[in-house]
């Protein structure tokens, strides 16, 4: 099937399955892998992305209901060197372990500040309750966010 | 025991290369502890060079000096000396040889960040003094160190090393390493573990899109296709006949301490206490399933893994695939931390298998439901517990008895279990009499490494026992601990967290506080909880405070980074986690039927001050943060509502019922 997805501001043409996965034609068709699997049933947030403003599990999107989206990956946070601030604010506290997870928590996390700059650790913390994290950085990612609102 | 005592090579071990850079060399695998910063930190220091320049290699197999493993946390208190002594050999080679070039003798000459200077103000630049020979040669023992004052780097905090390219995604994890005519593999499951395979019925399987190859090797079989979906839904229609047969695990019983005289001092005891402690079954639980990549030809296979036993792996796939073991190469890449589930190589045995069947690189992705399935998971554990007081109020007899399931493919060695599943067996606490032994029971289930072993289910028996025998005797339970530790470096940390939690002050309604400390292989931990049980039972961890020795500190940001982890996945296993299971096979799917902690779940502060024993060599930190938290919520718990429950996880159901009794 013949699709034209809209990723990290340009248009990018596939021709997969039907039925395949947002996720698996990130990863696979167009090589971004920084979107990561991990359970496949939107119970762990390892592979979110967000899709028009809101951060979505791609294993459950087919590629055919995200080619009528506005998707960003991890790879499209940063702009040229600058990154997004919260990644800036990730690596400033060391807001990570294995890494793994840290995709889907900037993710998460830069949906939020789109549509609150000024999130309390309530708000921070419901918006990042999709995305597990088993190394337990729980702390230095709230601390993170808030300090990319800053 | 875990080494090989062969003389270290300085090639192995510290690379000067022609672009001014250096590659630091280790066997050793970093899955976050942060273990590339702290070694870049100390070559760094001891090479004298600025940081930026330093490359760290951990795990290749073509490249680094042998390791058995990464695991016992053990891995900066053994690579530190070595790399050090490397690190300062290979300045000594390159002040030789500006020496022989300058014609100066080298007690004249220094060096100064990444060159060789003397004092008439010449320099020259390491990379000048290759001329295209290698720094090589036997590192020798005793190789003088950079003074103290001369290091820039240890004791900094400083950031990971790989944080920008985790941020930015270019971190390349196991399932994201893409290879030219790569294909992707699906296996076919089994009724069972161990189970053999009959006959296989591939017809259907080899028709349906993408499939390149359905292949089988003794009992292992798996489709391999060009998509990740089109293997799994071939992999779905091979009809496959097994013979189940019953794998048991083995039984051992271990005296880990006898001494003299102490059924005689319980039976004279002025107070007796006995209890009995219960841990279920929990589950590594990756956030990134198992993954490998096999690259495996006629002539040479290339492994890129998620492990911690680099040299094991090549071990066994060459012996899977009939390679000789110098021609297999094991690339270790970035990792879902696995807290121990990556010693056994499984994805990476499986992806071989299919890589030589189809005659491509291939890329095997484990889902969810299979690492629920078939990953080994933490054995459960019953503590039983008795000691007698004296009148004073003192610990005179102690008796404990730990019965689990294996908890290592180690072997049944009694000095192998006793320092593996019977890790922490022994309290911390003198001076008494004790009888402690280590009862190995069969089990169906695979049950294998998970962060530090039995010391977590062994602290949690031992320290909600401490303060239940303080209650017995009405003390205050810091000073019943205080009473029996001789240990100047757990006294301390012990005096410092109460100090830090603002121990004995009064708590709100419903609120507690716990302690509980530990010596996890020369890294001194204590931690206080505090939770609020809210009426129904249900326990919300607020905060934790700790202090941590973990001696010499290489890197203060990273040692903080893995205690708070260490606490927050262990108040993950206390309060959520219970591994479901029947007949030996896990009936648990997905994080549906296990929760783990979440952001909601996280306490308001993890609060960790690390206070190193700076004239103590460096001990390790993945591990130790996550051994006492068990105890200090139990603990806390008890003091929030007067609930003492003997079970984890700390369910709403279980806190009730103590409650009501």
């Amino acid at each position: 099937m013949k699709l034209a997805l809209t990723v990290n501001g340009a248009r990018r043409d596939v021709d997969v399955p039907p039925n395949a996965t947002l996720l698996s034609v990130l990863r696979d068709d167009l090589a971004l892998t920084a979107t990561r699997f991990g359970c496949g049933r939107g119970q762990c947030g390892a592979c979110f992305v967000i899709a028009d403003g809101r951060a979505v599990a791609s294993c459950l999107l087919t590629a055919e209901q995200a080619a009528r989206m506005e998707i960003t990956t991890v790879e499209g946070l940063a702009t040229g060197n600058d990154l997004h601030p919260v990644q800036q604010a990730f690596v400033e506290l060391d807001a990570m372990q294995c890494g793994y997870c840290t995709s889907g928590m900037l993710i998460s996390a830069a949906a939020l500040l789109a549509r609150d700059p000024a999130p309390d650790e309530i708000a921070i913390r419901d918006a990042l309750a999709g995305n597990l994290c088993r190394c337990g950085v729980y702390g230095r990612a709230i601390r993170a966010v808030q300090r990319a609102a800053g | 025991m875990w080494d090989r005592k062969d003389a270290e090579r300085l090639e192995q071990r510290i690379r000067l290369e022609t672009d001014g850079t250096v590659t630091a060399l280790s066997g050793k695998i970093d899955f976050g502890q942060g273990l590339r910063t702290a070694f870049a930190q100390l070559v760094a220091d001891e090479l004298d060079v600025p940081i930026e320049r330093v490359n760290v290699v951990l795990g290749d197999t073509a490249q680094v000096p042998f390791d058995f493993g990464t695991f016992g946390s053990h891995s900066v208190a053994q690579e530190t000396p070595r790399l050090r002594s490397a690190a300062a050999f290979a300045r000594r080679q390159l002040l030789g040889r500006a020496s022989a070039r300058l014609r100066v003798p080298v007690d004249r000459l220094d060096t100064d960040s990444g060159a060789v200077i003397d004092r008439g103000g010449r320099r020259i630049p390491y990379v000048e003094l290759l001329d295209g020979t290698p720094l090589a040669g036997p590192v020798p023992d005793e190789v003088p160190l950079m003074p103290e004052q001369r290091r820039r780097y240890a004791g900094q905090p400083l950031p990971r090393v790989e944080a920008r390219d985790i941020v930015t995604g270019r971190a390349t994890f196991v399932a994201d390493v893409r290879l030219p005519g790569m294909l992707r593999g699906a296996m076919v499951r089994p009724p069972g573990r161990g189970a053999k395979l009959r006959s296989l019925n591939d017809a259907a399987a080899r028709k349906m899109p993408g499939v390149v190859a359905v292949v089988r090797q003794g009992d292992v079989a798996g489709v391999v296709a060009e998509r990740d979906d089109q293997a799994r839904a071939a992999a779905a229609t091979v009809e496959a006949e097994w013979h189940l047969v019953p794998v048991e695990g083995p039984s051992a019983d271990v005296p880990m301490r006898s001494d003299p005289g102490v059924d005689a001092r319980l039976a004279g005891a002025s107070l007796r206490l006995a209890q009995t402690y219960v841990l279920p079954s929990i589950a590594n639980a990756p956030i990134g399933p198992s993954a490998a990549v096999a690259d495996v030809r006629t002539d040479g296979a290339t492994m890129y893994v998620g492990t911690h036993r680099p040299f094991g792996v090549r071990e066994q796939v060459a012996k899977t695939v009939g390679l000789p073991e110098d021609r297999v190469r094991v690339l270790p890449q970035i990792t879902s931390g696995s807290y121990g589930r990556n010693s056994h190589a499984d994805a990476a045995v499986e992806a071989a298998i299919l890589s030589k069947g189809a005659g491509r690189p291939v890329l095997l992705q484990w889902t969810r439901e299979e690492e629920f399935a078939w990953a080994p998971s933490r054995p459960e554990a019953l503590l039983e517990v008795t000691a007698g007081l004296d009148a004073d109020g003192r610990i005179v007899a102690w008796k404990y008895d730990e019965h689990t399931n294996v908890h290592t493919a180690a072997g049944l060695d009694p000095q192998v279990l006793s320092v593996t599943s019977g890790r922490n067996a022994i309290p911390p606490y003198a001076p008494f009499a004790a009888k402690v032994t280590l009862h190995i029971e069969p089990t169906r289930l695979r049950t294998a490494n998970f962060r530090s072993l039995a010391a977590a289910e062994n602290v949690f028996a031992i320290e909600s026992f401490m303060d239940e025998l303080a209650l017995a005797s009405r003390q205050e339970p810091l000073a019943f601990r205080l009473r029996h530790i001789d240990d100047p470096r757990l006294r301390r940390v012990v005096e410092r967290v109460a100090e830090l939690s603002g121990w004995g002050g009064a708590s709100p309604p419903r609120h507690g506080r716990g302690i509980a400390c530990t010596v996890y292989h020369d890294t001194y931990v204590a931690q206080v909880a505090e939770v609020e049980v809210a009426a129904p039972g249900q326990v919300r961890l607020l905060n934790v405070w700790c202090v941590v020795d973990p001696g010499e500190t290489i890197n203060p940001e990273g040692v903080r980074n893995q205690i708070e982890g260490g606490i927050q996945q262990s108040a993950s296993w206390t309060l959520l986690e219970e591994l479901l299971h029947r007949d030996g096979r896990v009936t648990t799917t997905g994080w549906d039927a296990y929760p783990i902690a979440t952001f909601n779940d996280a306490p308001a502060s993890i609060e960790v001050l690390v206070e190193g024993d700076a004239t103590a060599p460096p001990t390790g930190v993945g591990e130790p943060g996550a051994v006492p938290t068990a105890a200090a919520i139990a603990n806390a718990v008890f003091a929030a509502c007067g609930a003492r429950v003997r079970q984890l996880p700390l369910t709403r159901d279980r806190v009730r019922k103590a409650t009501a009794s």
